[in-house]
């Protein structure tokens, strides 16, 4: 029987070093042009998770999970775990996991509203955050 | 890993139901910088954060709830130069929660430090 993913985590947590991405994802919401571009961080923890392997289930079960309403039993959390991952395959799991499809997936316009971009390329200075749009 | 199956816990005085230790623990929290390009400083049960603006962040969970019904426990340590913060969350939902930061004028601030933790049922 598969372990629950949660506790996949907990075991994880308590046996992997934490790893700080180098990498950011850059993304605006179309359905909301005035809004500032936003920031996807990786967590350090689930990226260890995700170089390891055997932890973190496969991204179709959270993309079906989408669709199966609240109280329902989901797919994610029993599904056997895939293998280890590059960074950048974590990355882009993770685009597919949290960013809405609006934006990866089905998104026609010609602007660029979203980005992968080394953490270096994200400002520091939040003074004007409320500004940021990514540079076309 | 191996499994301990019990209904109750006791120090050889007190006794408590197993339930009660798995009901009441948070099953996600995080710690973060909530200024500069913000990071997260530890973790549990969560893949990302998103940065959407001033003061507004959303946390991303591993393992998603298994509804929009948890507790959502968030604190914040201010920065220098804010007044308050007073802290809302506006969307739950089973895969993640949104956090906003604001002054005592209703401004969107950002916080040095963000934590928040989240007790419920999981998925």
């Amino acid at each position: 029987m598969t372990q629950h993913l949660w506790e996949r985590l907990l075991e994880a947590k308590s046996r992997l070093e934490p790893v700080q991405s180098k990498y950011r994802v850059l993304f605006e919401d179309p359905a909301t042009p005035d809004e500032p571009a936003k920031v996807l961080v990786p967590d350090p923890n689930w990226m260890a998770c995700a170089l390891e392997g055997g932890i973190l289930p496969p991204i179709e079960t959270y993309q079906r999970d989408r669709d199966v309403p609240d109280g329902e039993p989901k797919e994610h959390p029993y599904t056997e775990p895939i293998g280890a991952m590059t960074e950048e395959e974590a990355i882009e799991y993770l685009v597919m996991k949290d960013i809405d499809p609006a934006v990866w997936r089905d998104y026609k316009g010609n602007r660029t509203i979203m980005k992968i971009v080394p953490v270096e390329m994200i400002p520091s200075d939040r003074s004007f955050r409320n500004a940021w749009r990514i540079m076309q | 890993m191996s499994t301990l199956n019990v209904s109750n816990i006791s120090d050889g005085t007190t006794t408590v139901g197993t339930s009660y230790v798995v009901n009441g623990s948070a099953k996600a929290w995080v710690n973060f910088n909530g200024t500069g390009t913000i990071a997260t400083r530890d973790s549990f049960n969560v893949a990302s954060l998103t940065d959407n603006g001033t003061g507004n962040y959303t946390v991303n969970f591993s393992n998603a709830f298994g509804t929009g019904d948890y507790s959502f426990l968030v604190s914040c340590k201010q920065n220098a130069t804010s007044t308050g913060p007073f802290i809302s969350t506006e969307t739950f939902s089973t895969t993640s929660a949104n956090i906003r930061t604001r002054n005592v004028n209703q401004t969107d601030v950002d916080c040095e430090i963000v934590s928040a933790s989240n007790l419920g049922d999981l998925a």
